[in-house]
Parts: C-alpha cells; structure tokens; sequence
C-alpha cells in the first residue's frame, strides 16, 4: 500500500505539532510553509486569511490555555529581543540570549524576580513546544517560532507600538549565576 | 413443548377439585414457611434487614430448647434486644406463614415449636446474599451430577433438572449482559458476584454430557441447556473484557483502588508509563496568540511599580525653567549697589538727606531701602527713630528722622559670607 506524501507529511504535521523539514521539501496541500531560507516549518492554513481569533467573534471558546497572560508576556517578552528590527516582519527575527528574556520578563513583573525567571523559563518551554519560539536550551538561545509568521502585517502595529515601551534587556546589573 | 405442561393444560380443563386446592395449599404452604423468615407481613417481604435477625434469634432459641419448644415469655426474654412491638409483629407473622406454631393445635396452647423449613430458607437466604447465587451454583450443579449418577433417577427428573439449570444460566447471562451495556461503575460493582468462573462452566459441560450419555434420548433439553451454558460463558468473558478494558483506557482511577494505582507509577519504568499512551494520537490544536491579546496581556499584567499619573502639562510649549527664580543674586547686587551709591563710602546717612529728591524717585529710594534692611543677606540697616518734621513746602511734605547704616560684620543682621 502506498501512502500519497503529501498525505503523510500532512499527518505528520497534525500528529507531531510544528515539525520542519528541508527548505527543499515540497509544502503539502492544506498547510503552510515558514520557511527561514534554509528549513520549512510546516504550519495549518486557514481559509480566507483567518486566524483562530475568529473564534472569539463567535462566541467559541479557544484552545484552553493555564495562565495565558503570563505565556503571552513571556512572548512579548521573547520577541522584545528577537524582533530588534520593528520595522520588519517578525519571522524570521534574530536570535537573542535567553537570560535576556528572562530579565526583560523579569522587569516586567512584580514580585521576587528569581520566581518571575523560573516561571519565564517555563513558558519559554510550553511556547517552543507549540512553535511559537524557537527555543535552543543548549545553546541558550531563542528566536521567533514559525507560528509568528501566520500574523497578519496589518493586526502587528499595536505590538509594534508595544514593544517600542517595553524596557531593553539591561546586561550589565543581570550577572547570571 | 415439556410433558410438564401438558399436564398443566390437561388439569385446567378439568374443574378444580378439592384434592386440587388441598396439593396447592401443602405447597404454598412450604413457601411459606420458606420464606416467614423473610416476610414483613403475609403479604410482603421485610423492609428492615434487623427484621429477619429476630427471626434468625427466634430459630437458634427454638433449635437449643429442644423438643419442649419456647413458650411465649421464652421468646420475648431470647429477644429482648428488640423493641417489643417489633417482636410482636414477628412472631404474628412467623406464626400465621407457619413457621413458629403450636405444639399441639389446640386452643390456649402456651408452647410453640419451630419448623424446619424456615430454618433451610434462611440458610438458604443468608448464602445466597454471601455470594449471589454463585455458590448456590456450584452446590446444584455438584447435586445434579450426584442425581444423574443415581440410578434410581428417571428421565423425567433428568429433563427437569436439566431445563432448571439452562433457565437459571440464561437468566444469568442475560443479567450479566445487561450489566455488560450500563454503567462501568455498576458493572465493577455485581459482576464479580455473577461472571462465571471456568470451574462453573467445566462442571456444567461435564453434567451436561453426562445427561446425554445416560438419556440420549433427552438431546433437545440437552442442546438448550448447552446453548444456555454458551451463552453464558460468552457474557462473563464479555464483562471481564468490558471491565479489563475500561480499567486500561479509562481516565476513572476508582476502577482500581487508589494504591494500586500509585504503586504502578512508582514502580513502572519509563516505558511502561509512555505505554499508557500507545495509540494515542494527540491533534490538539495549538494555542493562538493574537498580537492585540499579547498587548492586552502585557498591559494588564502586573507591573514592577504600581501606575502613577503623570503630572498635567499645559497645553501650549513649554519653554522650561526660567533662569532667574531659586536665586536672588541679581536682586541683591542691584540693592547692594544702590545701597552703596546711597552710603557713598560713609557707614551712616539720615534718611532725609537721601529723600531730598521729588518724590518719585524718593519713594523708589526708600523702597530700595528698605529692602534692603529686610534682605537677611545684606549688612544695611534702616532705623527710625521718634519725631515728626514737617516740612511745608518740602518733598515729602514730613518726614520722621531716620538713619540708613551699615551694621558691622558681626551684628545680628550679618550673616557671614555676604559681608564685605
């Protein structure tokens, strides 16, 4: 028996979450590719340009989420050091120090900022496991997820104001031990 | 159709007979007296399980009083736990189903024996709420086998017995089946009172054949009773499948007791806990942030300093701090000079010498100084003294004497560094 690719790699793509592939490789019907110049990460398309935001217009409850304010500034967090250049789009960005987004994160919120950095570093995890980072642990390094590539030009202006006002990483008073 | 029947259909033809009701009242009689114990009044059964313990009390005192029975004061002393009118409503219907009554049938009769026949149902009773028939099972399966062994048993008797036993195993199976499509928890709950056991199935193929080698002739009973067996055997593997299944796949940890549980997740190695999930395919959609809910969140987020308010601005420019306020040094060297051009090198003058001027610029004269006689900073003093001059035709038209001086370093009014 055999199996059309395409129909496979879609699979694949349900089943495993975000998974990449050669920058090569063919993009299968019914999804979208991220691609970075040298992989493809492949994504779900929606019809019509919508986003899952749409959900919300209908009254529909989204995927459920724990905490999702602290996931979301986590990210904001992640993308204040990753998205250097405003201008641009935020895919493919740029890599930054994770100790960078830990602080910025811990800056952000109040409290002891020892916990802010534990609890950061596990949204960090949960937001590259669902490819909205990439999150590289040995090499303590975090860039933009492919999944940031699926926002639409016209609804990031609000996020670029955004993290124009959001403090810069301080290096220097952040020794890391 | 069973000769059995037959009969039935031959003897409602007939017109009862009073030997009729004379053989159905010996047998309802032996009901009754089965049963008494369980009886609430003749017409019901008990509400109360402390109900039948009376009766249980009631039998094991007749069973030690021997054949001289209980008389009533008898039994209400061995019964003494129970309040009396419960006691009195058992005895009036153990006695009118026939299980406690007289020694002789005789009116005024104080004695009482007890029947036997209560005594076997409630034995009867009491095992079959132990284990729900199973052992009943056995124990008839085990005595059919002894029957069909007997050769003074019949035919007739051999079908009977063999009809009864595929009734109460299709009665069975049904039960079970029906458990099998409820609730999983009610299933747990009976089915290990009703599921066979391969020992009960064994013994009832080994009677069955035994049956048919015996009376070959008796193989339709036989193929019922095998099908009931079957038929069993085929629901009790059904719940058990049921049950093993639901306990593997399903998230309700009461299936198995909570140590059990625990025990495995202590003690199972990492491959036996992912095992779990084998199968599982999880296609859950992913979370979605929009930018605006990643900006709401920041901003509703708590933040390291509370929000405070900026100050209000005006609207027009501002073109900042204007450079000659917070200090007065301009003010006091102008009160210095004119202060100086006024003492020109003396270290007192009268007032009225300076004020011989008009007074419009007398009055700003004398407002210089007196400003600066009130500068803490400047070492000039004004003092008036008493007296009023009037001048008529000068300006100002009267004057009080007065001197303008200049105080020595160390006077009161010097302070330190602005001295000369």
């Amino acid at each position: 028996m055999t199996v059309d690719p395409h129909v496979l790699a879609r699979a694949r793509a349900r089943v495993l979450g975000v998974v990449s592939a050669d920058a090569s490789a063919p993009v299968p019907s019914g999804l979208t590719g991220a691609s970075d110049g040298t992989r493809v990460w492949l994504l779900p398309q929606w019809p019509d340009g919508a986003t899952p935001a749409l959900l919300e217009e209908y009254d529909t409850a989204p995927m459920p989420l724990d905490r999702p304010g602290q996931q979301r500034r986590v990210l904001a967090a992640a993308l204040r050091c990753c998205w250097t250049k405003l201008d641009d789009a935020p895919w493919p960005g740029g890599e930054a120090p994770v100790i960078d987004v830990l602080e910025v994160y811990a800056g952000m919120s109040r409290g002891d900022a020892d916990l802010a950095r534990r609890w950061a570093t596990g949204e960090l995890r949960r937001l590259s496991d669902t490819g909205w980072l990439l999150l590289d642990e040995t090499a303590g390094t975090v860039r933009p997820g492919p999944r940031v590539a699926l926002w639409r030009e016209e609804s990031l202006a609000s996020l670029r104001d955004l993290l124009r006002r959001l403090p810069q990483p301080v290096r220097e008073d952040a020794p890391h031990e | 159709m069973s000769p059995t029947s037959e009969t039935v259909v031959t003897a409602a033809d007939d017109a009862p007979s009073l030997d009729d009701a004379l053989v159905g009242e010996a047998v309802l009689g032996v009901y009754r007296q089965m049963f008494a114990a369980l009886a609430r009044d003749s017409g019901a059964v008990v509400d109360d399980p402390e109900l039948v313990d009376v009766a249980e009390t009631l039998l094991a005192a007749f069973a030690d009083a021997g054949e001289e029975g209980l008389t009533r004061e008898q039994m209400r002393y061995v019964c003494r736990r129970y309040p009396a009118e419960v006691f009195d409503n058992r005895l009036r219907v153990l006695k009118g189903l026939g299980a406690v009554r007289e020694v002789f049938p005789k009116p005024n009769q104080l004695r009482y024996r007890a029947s036997f026949t209560s005594v076997v149902g409630l034995m009867f009773v009491r095992r079959m709420m132990l284990d729900g028939g199973q052992s009943e099972m056995h124990r008839l399966l085990a005595l059919e086998q002894l029957n069909v062994a007997d050769p003074r048993m019949t035919a007739e008797q051999a079908r009977d017995g063999a009809e009864g036993l595929a009734r109460a195993f299709r009665l069975w199976s049904v039960e079970l089946i029906t458990l099998t499509n409820g609730t999983i928890e009610e299933l747990r709950e009976q089915a290990p009172k009703l599921w066979g056991t391969e020992e009960i199935l064994r013994r009832a193929e080994r009677l069955h054949g035994a049956i048919l080698r015996r009376w070959p002739e008796l193989d339709r009973t036989c193929t019922d009773l095998r099908a009931a067996i079957y038929a069993y055997g085929d629901a009790s593997r059904r719940a058990a499948a049921r049950l093993s299944d639901s306990a593997g796949t399903t998230r309700n940890l009461t299936l198995l007791p909570p140590e059990t549980w625990r025990t495995f997740a202590r003690t199972a190695s990492r491959e036996e806990l992912a095992a779990v999930l084998d199968g599982f395919v999880f296609d859950a959609p992913a979370p979605w942030h929009e930018p605006s809910t990643v900006v709401t969140a920041v901003e509703d987020g708590p933040r390291a300093t509370p929000p405070r308010p900026a100050p209000p601005r005006p609207s027009t420019p501002d073109p900042g701090l204007s450079g000659d306020t917070g200090s007065d040094a301009t003010a006091v060297e102008r009160l210095r000079a004119v202060a100086e051009q006024v003492l020109r090198g003396r270290d007192r003058v009268a007032v009225e010498d300076v004020l011989d001027q008009d007074w419009p610029a007398a009055r700003r004269v004398l407002a210089d100084l007196q400003s600066a006689h009130l500068h803490p900073g400047l070492p000039y003093r004004l003092t008036w003294s008493d007296g009023l001059a009037v001048r008529p035709g000068g300006s100002p038209t009267w004057i009080s004497p007065g001197v303008f001086e200049r105080t020595p370093p160390s006077g009161p009014r010097a302070n330190g560094g602005t001295a000369p």
